[in-house]
C-alpha cells in the first residue's frame, strides 16, 4: 500500500514543488504550470463570466467571447446539464443561449461515442478522404513543431501556448491540427497524443474525434484553411508579425491550397455531404 | 444498500456533487494516481497540477500506483462491503471495475445527464445525433428551472 499524499499546502507555490518532486517524470517532459486553477470554486467563477450571446457572435475569432469551461467539464467539476440550466437562466431568450448548448451537445455526442467506440477512437474511423492512405502519414512528431520553431509565427504561437499554458482556441486546435495532418503529412494519432500530453481539457473522445475530423477519416471531407482565414480570426495577431507574410504555407486560395495539399484527391466540393468550415457549417 | 461502502472518485466526476459522496457523505474517498496511464499518455505537470487541485477540494485520500490495487486495499482497510464510484465511458474505468469486482463488488452510480433521453440515437455524425437531442436538451432544463 502506498502513503496518503499530502493535502496542507500553504499556498500554490508549494504544492506545485510537491508535485514536481513526485512526479519527476512528468516535470521533465514539460515543467510549465497554467494559470488556469482546478477545482469547483473556481469553475463557478468562470461560470458566472459566461456570456452565451456574445459566445455565440465570436466564438470563432480567439479573441472572441470564448467560455474556458473545458478543463471543468473536462473532469466533471461541472456537469453539462448545469452549464446548460446557468446559461438559460442567464439569456433574455433561448435562442440567444442556441449556438452555446450546441457545442455543450458536442461533448456529449463525444462522449457517447466513445462509450461505443472504446479504444476505437485511436483507429481511423474511415479512410482518409485525401488522396493519401494511412500508411503515407508519418507517426513521430517533428521536433520543429514541438518545439515551436517552424518560423510560422502563429504554429510556434499555439505551439508554444500548448506547452505552456495547456490550453488553445477551439480555431487554433483546428490549424494546429490541419497544419500537422495536411501539411506535413504527420498521423493524426501522433498530433492528438501530443494535444493530450498538454491540453488541461484534454479528453480522449473530444481530442481524437476532432483530430478525425480535420484528418477527414471521420467526415466527408478534409478540414484545411487558408491565410486569410487564419488572419481573419486572429485579427492578424500572428501575421502581422511574421517574416514570411506574403509568401507562407497559408497562401492562397482554397481551390488553390486543396490542389496542392491533395492533388490525388477528387475535388471536395463535388462530393456529396460535404461539409465546411469555412463556409459556415460548424463543428464542436 | 451497503452498510460500509468506500467512494472512489477518478477522473471524470470531480465535483463535490459526485452522486458516491452525496450519498454516502461520510463514506471514506479515494483518488488514485494511475501511474501507468500518466506514463502512457505521457501526461505533463500542469494537468497534473490542474487535477490536483481539484482534488484538494474533495474530501478525499489521495494515492498512487495500481489503481485497482489502491482501491480494493483502502476497501479492506476500512472493512467495507461496497466501492461505489461515478459512472464513465472510458473502457480503461470498465477495466479497472472489473479487477476491483474480482476482490469486492462495484457499484456505479449515474451522473445527471445532459439529455432526458434514454431511446436510441444514430452516432455516425453529429447533424444525425443533434436532431434528436435538440428536442430534450432545452425541454429538460425547462423542467430543472
Amino acid at each position: 500500500m502506498t502513503e496518503d499524499m499530502q493535502r496542507e499546502f500553504a499556498n500554490r507555490e508549494q504544492m506545485v514543488a510537491y508535485l514536481r518532486e513526485q512526479f519527476p517524470a512528468a516535470a521533465t517532459r514539460d515543467d510549465h504550470i497554467s494559470e488556469t486553477l482546478g477545482g469547483r470554486k473556481p469553475a463557478l467563477k468562470v461560470l458566472e463570466k459566461v456570456d452565451a450571446a456574445r459566445y455565440g457572435k465570436s466564438r470563432n475569432f480567439l479573441t472572441g467571447a470564448v467560455t474556458r469551461l473545458s478543463p471543468y467539464l473536462r473532469y466533471g467539476v461541472l456537469s453539462l446539464a448545469e452549464v446548460r440550466d446557468a446559461v438559460l437562466k442567464k439569456v433574455n431568450n433561448k435562442d440567444e443561449a442556441n449556438k452555446l448548448v450546441n457545442e455543450l451537445a458536442w461533448r456529449d455526442y463525444w462522449q457517447r461515442l466513445y462509450a461505443e467506440l472504446g479504444d476505437g477512437i485511436w483507429q481511423d474511423r474511415e479512410e482518409y478522404k485525401t488522396g493519401y492512405d494511412a500508411k503515407d502519414y508519418a507517426d513521430t512528431l517533428p521536433e520543429d513543431i514541438a518545439k515551436g520553431t517552424t518560423g510560422l509565427v502563429c504554429i510556434d504561437s499555439f505551439s508554444r501556448d500548448l506547452r505552456e499554458i495547456g490550453y488553445l482556441h477551439n480555431h487554433a486546435r483546428m490549424w494546429m491540427a490541419a497544419y500537422m495532418v495536411h501539411w506535413r503529412r504527420i498521423r493524426w494519432q501522433t498530433g492528438a497524443k501530443w494535444f493530450l500530453s498538454h491540453l488541461l481539457d484534454g479528453d480522449p473522445a473530444s481530442n481524437n474525434l476532432s483530430w478525425q475530423w480535420v484528418a477527414s477519416t471521420f467526415s466527408h471531407k478534409a478540414y484545411f484553411f487558408n491565410r486569410e482565414n487564419l488572419e481573419k480570426y486572429t485579427e492578424g495577431v500572428y501575421c502581422q508579425k511574421c517574416p514570411l507574410y506574403g509568401h507562407c504555407d497559408f497562401e492562397g486560395s482554397y481551390e488553390e491550397i486543396e490542389k496542392r495539399l491533395f492533388p490525388k484527391a477528387a475535388p471536395f466540393e463535388n462530393r456529396s455531404g460535404s461539409q465546411s468550415w469555412q463556409q459556415g457549417k460548424r463543428r464542436r | 444498500m451497503s452498510n460500509n461502502p468506500i467512494v472512489w472518485v477518478h477522473g471524470d466526476c470531480l465535483s463535490p456533487d459526485h452522486p458516491g459522496l452525496q450519498k454516502y457523505p461520510n463514506a471514506p474517498a479515494i483518488w488514485v494516481w494511475d501511474d501507468a496511464l500518466l506514463e502512457e499518455w505521457q501526461i505533463s505537470l500542469k494537468r497534473i497540477a490542474f487535477i490536483y487541485e481539484c482534488l484538494l477540494e474533495l474530501p478525499v485520500v489521495i494515492r498512487r500506483g495500481n489503481v485497482a490495487t489502491e482501491v480494493v486495499n483502502f476497501a479492506r482497510s476500512h472493512n467495507a462491503d461496497l466501492v461505489v464510484t461515478a459512472e464513465s465511458p472510458s473502457p480503461r474505468f470498465a477495466a479497472i471495475c472489473d479487477e476491483i469486482e474480482q476482490s469486492i463488488p462495484v457499484g456505479v452510480l449515474a451522473v445527471e445527464p445532459f439529455l432526458d433521453y434514454d431511446g436510441y440515437i444514430d452516432l455516425k455524425r453529429f447533424s444525425r445525433y443533434w436532431k434528436v437531442a435538440e428536442k430534450y436538451v432545452f425541454d429538460s432544463s425547462d423542467r430543472s428551472l
